[in-house]
Parts: structure tokens; sequence; C-alpha cells
């Protein structure tokens, strides 16, 4: 197993490497940079601008160096010094402004992700248990439904609904008085109560997939040859199908964490940039659209980081789960 | 004694022949499966009758979404009657507004003095049928042209959201569509390659589509998109946004082909073909690509989903398609603020047919992937 | 036949399958007696039904089949159960199940979970039928694999079947069925899916168990090379029905059932030629569109006209030798002579 684990990570390493060449080099796609944003500003108040000031100020901040000195550069200040550029639009240091808002990212697709599993899980099983039952059609259904509206449209409804019927609209993770208090078990609380609505939000589309995921793997595992066994041996109905089908079922079931982070991730941003929440997307947007450079490849590059990490999560469970992998 | 007889034994063989195989190719046989499907055929029916829509959208809508009458922005839906006095004359009601002095808002009133009669085929708005042919005879319209006509409302000039939604069906449906041929290529070859070649090839390709898989596609969407300049033709946008929308999605299409190809490399079929003597071209084009031609269609019909919305959500965010170019991503951007919503709800009509045609979209590819699985 | 010795008395068992279809009459109207001590092997060909009918046995036929009408008499400790009329997955037929009469299957690789340890899916049908303790039932799997034969039982019961030949495999699921001491092992088709040499071992190893604990054994299968070595008495399935029913002597040197005499007549010998292979004429026919009158007269050589409207019922030949056919039937014989 632990060869296992170990090739695993160290691929998860390699990927993170690629995606941050990945990030830095779209980052750097659009034409000009901050420097050619700066310009035009002073040009619009001052009028005219020498050129030699544009040539200076990207050799000022390094704008002109090649891409792989850039990049270079890059990396290593974040590895060997954990610093991530500077943010020329926001004009503080980038790290702190990533700092800031990625652990929200993180929790929120981490409350995302339990979301779907809790909800997908027991869902499935009895669908697939009690095929054309109501539940089954029922959550069919609500699958179907969960997959096709677009997320940030069901952002807009349920402000639009909070808004209308309760005053205020239903934005930000905390009430006012906690927003910039230290961390406390109050401080928690006070996030369960806001976060599950950005939580079913985001996750409501991923559940279904996972649902008719769940109800397929089941199914297939309802007519193996161990399941008769079992009933053979005199275990009642739900005891052999918890212990058996749905054990097996749980195999898929864990390794649906590396396809469905990314999705989350994207969900969360986009979703945080409507709630306007205290999250990436919303810096993310801004950096993007400014040409932020720092600010938007490290924050790319933090994402993916975090999809790679849960992907490996999910290796590791299903290492767990599956004794088949576990004495490889 | 006839019944103690010896019977005959050629009957036992036409016994048999009364269960005849009817030998049915592969198509009729996925259109039976398809066919019992009741909510897939009624979603297929759907998803024909959006893309007719889209198809001739000048003609079907009743106004031409840039025309917009300044005094009547952001007028709610007219509520449309069929009878007039107890006869048979479709029309709708005309709206007043009062303004509020203090906030300036306007507040409309369904005015009963107004009736605006409409019917079908009158001659509205001029318009280019697909660009080129000039006509001005709508399916239905006010009567009398120039006359308002909001059946879904107007939005924040003035224009109609109705008319304004079917142009759009045409820009969001289609969208995806190029960068998807794009897309679906890369998808089979590199699939292909590397489940029918396997070993080193096959790994690092692998490997390459895990790493694109991991990263979060909207993030990698914004910023593909924010690289297009703003000065280009809508045009040129509207092909360079789709290609931006194809260009992970390979990755998904690279994996089906994959596995498919592999599973069919051990298939007795194959190697009853390479026995045969089949060269390896002929043996992909006319003995594999065929056994899953339909699990392709049945993926691309799921795939194409996934394009829309991703093209709904750029435009919302302004990063996709640009006025003048009309899509409902593009209607949406209207709604960015919530008491916009809460004051013009029907600004989010957009959103519906976004959610419908997802929704008919899906339900058709999982019943065409039924009916394609067991072949 | 000492009737102190029944185990399991079956009466006109009939189970059918509710298909979208059509209704599949998979068994139609089985009697079957099953002694204890004695090994009953249930012969024919796939989909004959012979699989439904073990399963019936235990109450183990899923939707969309049940037992539609029938009695299965259980004999245990004096009582008689009837296992047809419980409540499939009612309490009563599952402290049968695992304990009093045992199954094991077909295929040893997918027929224990992966998930689980040997010992633990051992235990588990221990502590499930028994009150002992884990520590106990620990040591019962123990002493169980080692008298199948696996090699290191004290290490082995701590591994999972992957780990596991398909011969071991087997074995275990047999420790697993005699854990509780059951008066009857059924036993659908073991061998099938094993290769020759470990098919051998296993049919010694059964017969070896059998001889000590003196419990039933009904195996099912389709290999006559596996009857003539094992079997007291035979049953020959056919279509749902059992066509004959003889001690196993009897059934190799003097078949009545023009099925049976087909069925020995179509075993390859090592010296033949190509030519002289005898196979039964045509196809077993589909289950939705059965022959009227003998399932078996389309294929029978020696059918008559009246094998076309009469349904043959079951004959008895000889104190312990039945066929289900119109040849021996004098019913019919003098119906016709006296007409």
């Amino acid at each position: 197993m632990w060869k296992y684990l170990l090739r695993r990570g160290l691929y998860a390493l390699f990927t993170v490497w690629v995606i941050s060449i990945l990030a830095f080099a779209i980052i750097q796609l659009p034409p000009g940079d901050y420097v050619t944003d700066l310009i035009d500003d002073l040009r619009a108040q001052a009028g005219n601008v020498p050129p030699e000031w544009e040539e200076r100020m990207r050799q000022i901040y390094g704008f002109d160096d090649p891409f792989i000195v850039q990049y270079y550069k890059w990396m290593r200040n974040i590895v060997l010094k954990g610093q991530f550029g500077y943010s020329f639009f926001y004009k503080r240091d980038a790290g702190e402004m990533i700092v800031e808002r990625l652990p929200m990212s993180f929790a929120l697709s981490l409350f995302s992700t339990l979301f779907v599993w809790i909800v997908a899980l027991p869902i499935g099983f009895y669908s697939a248990v009690r095929r054309y039952s109501i539940v089954d059609y029922a959550a069919s259904f609500m699958g179907f439904f969960g997959m096709a509206i677009p997320n940030f449209l069901l952002a807009l409804i349920v402000l639009f609904i909070t808004y209308k019927y309760m005053g205020a609209a239903v934005l930000g993770l905390f009430s006012d008085k906690f927003v910039d208090a230290p961390w406390s078990w109050a401080k928690f609380v006070d996030l369960l109560k806001h976060v599950w609505v950005p939580m079913v939000i985001i996750g409501i589309g991923s559940t279904a997939g996972l649902i008719r995921t769940m109800r397929a793997n089941l199914l297939d595992e309802l007519n193996k040859p161990y399941v008769e066994t079992a009933r053979a041996k005199g275990l009642s109905e739900w005891r052999l199908l918890i212990k058996y089908p749905l054990r097996h079922a749980l195999n898929p079931f864990v390794s649906t964490l590396g396809w469905m982070l990314p999705g989350l991730v994207s969900g969360e941003v986009i979703v945080s940039m409507v709630l306007n929440l205290p999250t990436s997307g919303p810096v993310l947007y801004t950096s993007l659209v400014r040409q932020d450079q720092y600010v938007a490849a490290g924050f790319i590059l933090m994402l993916s980081t975090l999809t790679v990490i849960g992907t490996f999560i999910s290796d590791l469970l299903l290492a767990w789960v599956d004794p088949r992998i576990r004495l490889q | 004694m006839e019944d103690l007889a010896m019977i005959n034994h050629d009957q036992a063989v036409t016994d048999e022949e009364s269960l005849k195989l009817e030998v049915a190719s592969q198509w009729k046989l996925m259109w039976w499966k398809f066919r019992k499907h009741k909510l897939a055929m009624i979603s297929g029916a759907m998803v024909i009758a959006f893309y007719v829509v889209a198809l001739f959208c000048e003609f079907l809508a009743p106004n031409v979404p840039t025309t917009y009458l300044d005094i009547y922005a952001t007028a709610p839906p007219q509520p449309v009657s069929l009878f007039y006095e107890g006869k048979w004359m479709p029309h709708v009601k005309g709206l007043t507004y009062e303004r509020d002095p203090i906030s300036l808002r306007k507040t409309w009133i369904v005015d009963e003095s107004i009736t605006v009669p409409i019917g079908f085929f009158v001659r509205g708005d001029p318009y280019k049928m697909w660009g080129f042919i000039p006509l001005d005879l709508h399916l239905f319209g006010s009567k009398h042209p120039g006359d308002p006509f909001y059946l879904m409302g107007a939005d924040m000039i003035g224009r109609d959201v109705f008319s304004r939604l079917i142009y759009s069906s045409r820009v969001s449906l289609t969208v995806g569509l190029v960068g998807m041929v794009i897309s679906l290529s890369i998808g089979i070859l590199l699939g292909g390659v590397s489940g029918l070649v396997g070993g080193a090839l096959d790994n690092i390709i692998q490997r390459i589509i895990e790493i694109l898989m991991s990263i979060p596609t909207l993030p990698v969407w914004l910023a593909l998109a924010a690289v297009v300049p703003i000065d280009w033709p809508a045009l040129r946008v509207y092909f360079m946004i789709s290609i931006i929308l194809s260009l992970i999605s390979w990755t998904g299409m690279a994996r089906v082909v994959r596995s498919k190809f592999l599973a069919l490399r051990e298939e007795d079929f194959v190697m009853a073909a390479m026995l045969d003597g089949c060269g390896k071209t002929r043996l992909i084009l006319r003995h594999m690509l065929p056994s899953f031609l339909s699990h392709i269609i049945a993926s691309i019909t799921l795939w194409i989903p996934g394009l829309i919305l991703g093209e709904t959500a750029l435009s919302f965010l302004g990063l996709g398609l640009r006025p003048p170019v009309v899509s409902w991503g593009v209607m949406l951007q209207d709604t960015q603020k919530v008491a916009v919503i809460a004051r013009y709800p029907w600004l989010l009509a957009p959103g519906g047919a976004v959610f419908l045609i997802v929704l008919t979209l899906n339900f058709l590819g999982d019943g065409l992937r039924d009916a394609a699985d067991p072949y | 036949m000492a009737d102190n010795n029944l185990l399991l008395e079956v009466t006109d068992l009939k189970v059918h399958f509710f298909t979208d279809e059509g209704v599949v009459k998979a068994i139609d109207g089985v009697d079957m007696n099953v002694e204890s001590g004695k090994t009953l092997c249930l012969v024919g060909e796939s989909g004959c039904g012979k699989s439904v009918t073990c399963r019936a046995f235990l109450g183990i036929v899923q939707p969309p089949g049940r037992i539609v009408s029938g009695d299965i008499l259980f004999h245990q400790n004096g009582q008689v159960v009837n296992i047809a009329k419980l409540p499939p997955k009612g309490r009563e037929v599952r402290q049968i199940r695992g304990k009093e009469i045992s199954m094991i299957f077909q295929e040893p690789m997918t027929s224990l979970s992966p998930m689980y340890t040997v010992g633990n899916q051992i235990m588990e049908n221990i502590t499930l039928h028994t009150g002992i303790s884990k520590n106990e039932a620990k040591e019962r799997a123990i002493a169980l694999l080692a008298q199948v034969g696996i090699p290191k039982p004290d290490r082995l019961v701590d591994e999972y079947p992957f780990r596991l030949s398909g011969g071991m495999r087997q074995r275990a699921m047999i420790a697993m069925a005699l854990s509780c001491n059951p008066t009857m092992l059924i036993a659908d088709e073991p061998t099938t899916a094993l290769d020759v040499t470990t098919q051998a071992q296993i049919l010694d190893l059964m017969l070896e168990l059998q001889a000590k604990y003196g419990m039933a054994l009904l195996f099912i299968t389709h290999d006559l090379g596996v009857v003539a070595e094992i079997a007291d008495e035979v049953a020959v399935m056919y279509l749902g029905k059992i066509v004959e029913r003889a001690d196993a002597d009897t059934i190799f040197n003097d078949p009545k059932h023009p099925y049976t005499q087909a069925l020995l007549r179509s075993i390859p010998k090592i010296a033949m030629r190509r030519e002289e292979l005898d196979p039964i004429k045509g196809m077993v026919p589909s289950p939705f569109r059965r022959p009227n009158g003998c399932n078996f007269h389309p294929r029978c050589p020696r059918a008559m006209a009246v094998c076309r409207e009469i349904v043959p019922t079951s004959i008895q030949i000889s104190p312990n030798h039945t066929a289900a056919c119109l040849l021996y039937d004098s019913s019919v014989r003098d119906k016709k002579e006296g007409a």
C-alpha cells in the first residue's frame, strides 16, 4: 500500500507543478500587462506619456523578462519563501490576500462535498434497493432538476426569494457582528447557520450525478453471487444489503471525490461571486479582469492544488476502504 | 393405433423455426429500445423543437431584438386575452406607468382602455432571415406595427424580452458546437490512440488527461475568456468562446473512447477481423467505430448541456459573448443585482430557457445512453 | 425406504417468474424426497430449473420469481416445517438457512466477498445462529478450515478471499456452510468452475464430510461423470419437471425415460469417431413457448401422437424408480385399446 500511496503522492506533486506552469502561462496570455493598464490610466489623466516610461516600468516590475525567468522567479518565491508576489490592483501582498480567502474556499468546498456525500449515499442506496418506488422517482427527478439549473441562477433565485420575503438578501457567510471578529466557537456556529445556503446551491448539481452513480453501482452489486451467499446464510435483508453490496459500492463512491472536486471548486467560485462571499471567487474575477497577474495565477494555482489534494485524499480513502488495493 | 404411432421428427425443426430471429440492424434495435423510454422521446421532441426555433428565430419572434421603446423600459409582461367583448380577438392590454416623484421609479399599471390586437402572420419589423433574405413576416405579433407587444416584459432599455429570448436560442444553442467538433476530434484521436496502441503512449496521454481534469474548469475558462480582446468582432468572439469552452472537455470524450477501444480490443470479433488480415485503419473505421458510435452520440448529447451552461455563466459574468450578440447569458447580465430581480423578475426568463434545454438534453442523453448500452 | 430418514419432502412445487414478457414456469410441479445420509444428484441441461429448485428449498428465489404453490416439508427434530409457506424474509426461514440447510455455490471467485476476511465470513455464520463469543467462533472457524484441508488455517483465517486459489476458496465456502452442522447441504454445481484435479479433490472432501457428519447432500450438476462418482440417487430434470428418478445404478444401467436415455447416449467416449456423436435433436424450447403435452415430445425419438396432447405424470416403474413418460402409462394404453 505504501508504494501505491507514494506513487500517487509523487504524481500529485507533479500535477501541481504542471498546473503552475499552465496557470502562469494563461495569465500571461492577454496582450499587454499591468503596465499597459497603468500607462493607459496615466495617458487618460496626463495626456502624453513618454515611451521610455513604459519600458522602464516594465523593467522595474520585471515584465520584460522572458516567460521562463518570470515563471522561475515566481515559483521560487512561492516554494522557498511562501511569497506569491504583489497585487497591483489591490496594492497589497498577493500572498496575504490568498491566505485571507483560500481557507474559506476550502471550507466551503469541504462542506459542499460533505453535503453531497451525506445526501447522495442514502438516497442512492434506497433508490437502488427500492426501485420504482416514490423515493426513487422523486430522487431521480430532483436529481435532473438539480443538474439542469445553473448554480449561479439558483443563487440568484435564492437571493431573490430571501430579499422579497425576508427583507434582506442572504449575503455573506457571517452575520454582521462576526464578520471581523476573531475565531471562536460562536463564530463557527454562526458560520454553520449561514453556510448551508451556498453549500446546497453548490452541491446540488453534483448530488444528482452521484445519486445516479450510486444507484447504478448498487444495482450492479445487488445481482452478484456474494449477495446470494449472504442471503443463504440467513442474514436479514437490510443487514446483508448494508454489509455487502453497500460496502462494495463504497469503492466507486469514494473515488468520485476525484472528479467531483474540480466541479465543486468551480461552482464555489461562481456562486461566491454572485453571493459575494469572502472566498476566492470575487477576488479571482477582479484580478483576471484587471490583469493582476500574481493574484490571478496564485489563486488558480492554489485552487487547483486544493483539488489535487482532494484527489489524493480520495486515493487514501480508497486504499482504506478496499483491501484489494491495500494489500497490493 | 395411429395415436401411438411415432411422430415425424421434422416437426421438431419447424417448431423451432416459428421462433424466427429477425436480424435487425444495430440502429433499429437502438430505436426500439429508445422508443420505450417515454420521457426520452418527449425530451427528444422538445430538443428538436428548440433547435427549430433557433433555426427560424427571425420568423418566430414578434419583434426584432434591437428595437426598443424607451418609454416601455422595464415594463412587465402584458396580460394576454383571447376574447374581446365575447368575440375572438386575441390582444394584449396596454400599459401605462406612474412615476414616483421621489425615487423616480416607475410603477406599471395595466391600462384596460388600450388594447393591442395581435394576430398571426403579421407584417412587422423587417429583418434578414439567416442574415440575407429580407422579410418582414412574423409568425405572430401586434397587428399595427409599432404597438407595444411585450409577451415577457421589457428589459432595462425597453427591448422585448421574449423576442430576445428567441433570438438568443440561436446563439446559445450553437456556440458550443463549433468547438465541440474540434474537441470531439481530439478526443477520439487521442482516446483511440491511447486505447489501441497502449503502452507508454497510453500512460502519457492518461497522465495528461488526469492533470487537465483536476483543474477546476471555471477559473480556467474565466482566465481564457479574459484573454479575448475587447475590440474583436462579435463573430470572432463567438468562435473563440466556443473553442475555449471545448478546450478542456475533450478529456472526457478521450477517456470514454479509450475505455471503449480497450474493451473492444479484447473482443472476439476484432480478433477475427485481424486474423482475416484486416488492416489497422480499416479495423478501426469499419469494425470498431460503428460499435460505439451510439455511445459517442449519447455522450455528445450529454456534453452539450455543459457547454451551454458554460457559455451562460461566462456571458453572465461579462467575460463571454458581448453585445450586440445576444445570448441567454448576455441577457442575464441585467440580473446581477438582487434589487433588479426583485423588481423585474421576468428578466430571469433566459435562465428558465437554459434550465429547460439542459433538462431535456439530459433526459434525451440518458435515454440514448440506455438504448446504446447493450450493444 | 426408511421414513425416519426423510429430511425433505417436496410435493408439487411450482415456481413461476412474472416477467414483462410473460410468465416463465421455471418449476412446474416437482416432487422430490431427500433422505439424510444420502447423496441425491439433480441433473439436467442449463435452463431446466435445477438452480431455481434448490433456491426454492431455502426460500431465496428472488423477484420476479416466487413459489406459487406446493409444499416443501422439512423434517427437523421431529417437527415438520413447510418452507414453501414461510415468508421469505421472515425470521423462521432465516433460522433454517445456514443452520439446518446450507448451500454452496458455483463460482467461488465471486461467491465470497473480497471486502471481508475468510474468517469474518465464516464467523458471521456461526455468530448468527449460535450465541457463542467471537473468540470461540474464531477458534471454530480455524478448526473448520483445518477440516476442509486448508493448510495453516490459523493464518488463512485472517486472509482475504482474493488471495486464495479457486480450490481453496471453495473449501472455505464448504467450511462456512458446515459451520453450524447442517442436516442438509445443497451444492449448486460447486465444481463446474474448477479444474479437473481440484474438482476431484473437492468431491472427495465432500464425500468424506458427508460420511462424517451424516448429512444429506443435494448436488446439482450437469456433468454425468460427477454423478457417477458420488450419487446414491439421481433425479433428472427437464424444463421444470422431474422426468426420472432412481438410484444411481438404475439410472446408468436401465434408464427408462427417453430424455435420460438420450443424455446417456450423447456422452462421447474416448475411442469414438466424430461421426458417432449422438446429440439430442433440436434445441431446448424457449421458456415462453413450451410445447403442448409432454415437454420433451418435439425432441423425443420415441414420441407418440398422444404425447402432443397429454401431460405425463410420474409413473412408478419399480419401488425406487419413477419416470414421467406416457410410454409407461398403462392408463393411456388402456384408453386407446378400449376405444
